[in-house]
């Protein structure tokens, strides 16, 4: 019980408060002043190392999940071994060129301007390969626009209308619209401006806001030992 | 001896006078609630939606996809969204849904792992639970959303719960699992990333709804103080931001000056 | 009856055609004019007021799945400073693929202006994890970052980082970013250290921070294409000389990305448009009472 409950909500009541509280201090309170830098700037990238390791029990559930899949023949075996041998042959390459062994010599260009093999492969497969996910993004926003669109009630009115012109105003079709009014072209444009600039920065204020609240709230919970979802566990 | 080089004089102002009114509300909403004093909070569709989405899961015998966002378990929404995991994890194993848990991040596969292993535990059906239920994909994240997308294809879940910190990948996601006739649930605290739930998803927990969908779902009487001790302090700020305004049209400026944070 | 279809369409079909929308006019740029809004003029301006003896800090905070969007800034931005002879120090705080970004960047304007001296005209210094650690650190010393640039010589021996210890000595951050990153320079940097900040972002992310464009914590902002464009539109008004940088036929920029975008804008448009056409037939032929789902998901 000591160790799997009351130690982490010990360290987590620690390692909450104490950045809260050298936030408000400087370096000149005695005994602890040497340490209020410390804590501040250095503290939370010992958050990265940590995840570092958590990144190794990752890639052992990979290993492990896919490795099950091809020796037991499940569907979508064949894929398995096509991730493993990426998984490996970009994590070796990574590695080597890390510590520029033999002809890999760094995770970038070498200083005579010539990819090395992990430079390589991250300009022609993976850039090209994210690229490709990302621009998926642009069909779908097509889809979802033309399926949620419509003139079903007044909310859905309201955002119908402002989409419409905002897409309108962020390209040259929003000046060509009234462009036949004198001095009209320049209305969807200005309009477009007036919602970016105040529904909508208004509107995110009040998200923003009501979220940071939620999030302190949620903090105070996790530092006071009420909120122990992180453990597994129910709360207090 | 002089205190004052103990504090830092740019912060110690309106930082600390928040910090210090919203602690003392929301301990002392929790300590009236923890004396029996009940605590209204108003019902939350897309919270009451999850046991419809598990429950239709069930019936049509499809998956139950939950997908605990992008952030590490450092980040607010990552928690959040393991409250939220814990409720949904123990209403597929009194249902005897097929969930799958698929993380982006190790330290949250880690945390969800022993979430979803306790919630099968507490609703008595250990034998329901295997480690294969919560999976680490990758972390990169258009990998990932290829990943979980082609999941999606393959296995058609019947419900798809978007819970937690999501980036780009968000109308990935939730657009692919439109096409395959999920129900969807979502909940995310980016701003930015809001606007595509709500189109797409049927139902979306907006900011702080996510934070609150915890407790609401626990219906501890700490977890409640808290919420409520959170909402008198919206009161508290808006009441603020009002009287802000009005001082501004009238040229007087103390209260804008004593709220800026160096 | 036959709109009403409309409603039931093979996704696929809207799909080709934003496909054919993007794809024609990137081959065939079509050349829509681009008028200039005053986030990006603030932005220009405050470059334009600047000379070889300031120093400008980019900070490439995006990695290649928002290339289409960011790198058009960065080059034009690279463009803008090098062509007044301003110095840069280029940083890489993301950590999916932004120093590979930044490198092909430099490659890029190396090419364009061959008397650029690295170290003393710029300099790479390269990518830093834990981003707003290293803002912080950067504040007191860069060297305490960055000890050494990218290709591993000591800050020391860099002209230009002999003169630039910390944000004291930079004129204009510029962040061009995909994510929080940029709302980490204007809430820590420009707070703290009253350095200004302007922002490249992508389209998604823009919306968000005109409330820190409006508080006046950053000083212009770039919201994705349409923000490259204009960038670029104001560059080459300013600087004819440029032109030839962005005719080059098979190059992309941001003006013939524009192109694109606004054909996409339009198809999705005419989509909308028949498509509540189609709904309101429907919902009158069925009566206020039938099913006028559409088929659209619950909002």
């Amino acid at each position: 019980m000591f160790w799997k409950v009351r130690l982490p909500l010990l360290l987590t009541a620690l390692v909450g408060l104490v950045p809260i509280v050298t936030f408000f201090l400087t370096d000149r309170v005695p005994l602890i002043g040497p340490a209020v830098p410390f804590v501040r700037d250095r503290v939370e990238r010992y958050m990265i190392i940590i995840a570092g390791f958590a990144l190794l029990l990752g890639v052992v559930n990979v290993l492990q999940g896919n490795l099950r899949r091809i020796e037991r023949r499940l569907p979508g075996w064949p894929f398995a071994i096509s991730l493993l041998a990426g998984l490996l042959v970009m994590g070796v390459f990574g590695i080597l060129s890390a510590f520029r062994v033999g002809p890999f010599q760094g995770l970038l260009a070498t200083p005579d301007g010539r990819a090395t093999p992990f430079y390589w492969m991250t300009i022609h497969m993976f850039n090209p390969l994210q690229a490709a996910m990302f621009s998926l993004l642009a069909f779908y926003i097509a889809s979802a626009a033309f399926r949620s669109f419509r003139v079903r009630n007044v909310e859905a009115t309201i955002l119908l209308t402002a989409a419409f012109v905002v897409m309108l105003g962020r390209t040259p079709l929003g000046e060509y619209v009234l462009a036949w009014i004198p001095g009209g072209e320049r209305w969807v444009p200005r309009l477009t401006d007036w919602i970016m600039a105040v529904p909508n920065t208004a509107a995110q204020r009040g998200v923003i806001i009501g979220a940071a609240l939620g999030a302190a709230s949620l903090s105070l919970r996790v530092i006071l030992g009420i909120e122990r979802s992180y453990l597994g566990l129910k709360g207090e | 001896m002089n205190a004052a080089p103990w504090f830092e004089p740019t912060r110690v102002g309106a930082p600390l006078v928040l910090l210090l009114v919203f602690s003392a509300l929301v301990l002392f909403f929790i300590h009236l609630s923890r004396r029996g004093r009940e605590i209204f909070i108003r019902r939350i569709a897309g919270i009451a939606a999850i046991e419809e989405a598990i429950g239709r899961a069930t019936e049509l015998g499809r998956k139950v996809l939950y997908l605990p966002g992008s952030a590490s378990v450092d980040d607010n929404q990552t928690i959040a969204s393991l409250a939220v995991m814990r409720h949904v994890a123990s209403l597929s194993a009194s249902y005897g849904a097929d969930l799958s848990v698929l993380n982006k991040d190790p330290l949250t596969f880690a945390a969800a792992r022993e979430t979803v292993q306790e919630a099968y535990l507490q609703a008595g059906r250990p034998d329901l639970f295997t480690p294969d239920r919560v999976t680490y994909v990758t972390y990169d994240q258009f990998a990932f959303t290829a990943a979980v997308a082609g999941i999606m294809v393959r296995e058609r879940p019947a419900a798809n719960f978007f819970i937690g910190a999501y980036q780009a990948e968000s109308l990935l996601l939730a657009e692919t699992g439109q096409s395959v006739g999920a129900m969807q649930i979502a909940g995310t605290a980016e701003v930015t990333q809001l606007p595509f739930f709500a189109v797409v998803c049927d139902y979306t927990l907006m900011g702080e709804e996510l934070y609150a969908a915890g407790a609401y779902l626990s219906k501890e009487p700490a977890m409640l103080g808290s919420i409520k001790g959170q909402d008198f302090t919206k009161a508290g700020l808006i009441l603020c931001i009002l009287v802000g305004v009005t001082l501004e049209i009238f040229g007087v400026h103390w209260l804008k000056q004593a709220m800026t944070i160096r | 009856m036959g709109l009403e279809r409309l409603l039931q369409i093979d996704r696929r079909i809207l799909y080709l055609l934003i496909a054919l929308g993007t794809l024609i006019p990137i081959l065939l740029p079509i050349g829509f004019p681009v008028s200039t809004t005053r986030p990006t003029e603030r932005f220009f301006e405050k470059i334009e007021s600047l000379g070889p003896d300031d120093v400008v800090l980019a900070s490439f905070d995006y990695g290649p799945t928002t290339a289409p969007e960011n790198a058009p800034m960065a080059e034009a931005i690279l463009r803008h400073c090098f062509t007044r002879r301003i110095k840069v120090v280029v940083i890489a705080l993301f950590p999916l693929g932004g120093v590979t970004m930044a490198g092909q960047e430099l490659d890029l304007i190396r090419a364009e202006y061959p008397a650029l001296r690295e170290g003393e005209d710029y300099a790479f210094l390269g990518y830093k994890d834990g981003a707003q650690a290293a803002m912080k650190q950067m504040g007191v010393d860069f060297a305490a970052v960055f000890p050494a640039d990218h290709a591993g010589r000591p800050l020391g021996e860099l002209p230009l980082m002999t003169r630039v210890r910390n944000y004291d000595d930079i004129a204009l951050i510029v962040s061009l970013s995909t994510n929080v990153i940029a709302e980490y320079w204007v809430n820590l940097v420009n707070a703290q250290f009253r350095t200004p900040v302007a922002v490249g972002a992508t389209a998604v992310s823009a919306p968000k921070y005109y409330a820190y464009l409006d508080a006046g914590q950053m000083l212009g902002l770039l919201g994705g294409v349409k923000g490259a464009s204009e960038y670029e539109r104001l560059l080459l008004d300013g600087y004819p000389e440029l032109r030839p940088m962005y005719r080059k036929p098979g190059v992309y920029n941001a003006m013939k990305g524009m192109d694109a975008q606004t054909i996409d804008h339009a198809i999705i448009m005419l989509f909308i448009l028949l498509g509540n056409v189609a709904f309101f037939q429907m919902r009158r032929r069925a009566g206020r009472g039938g099913d006028a789902s559409g088929g659209a998901a619950r909002t």
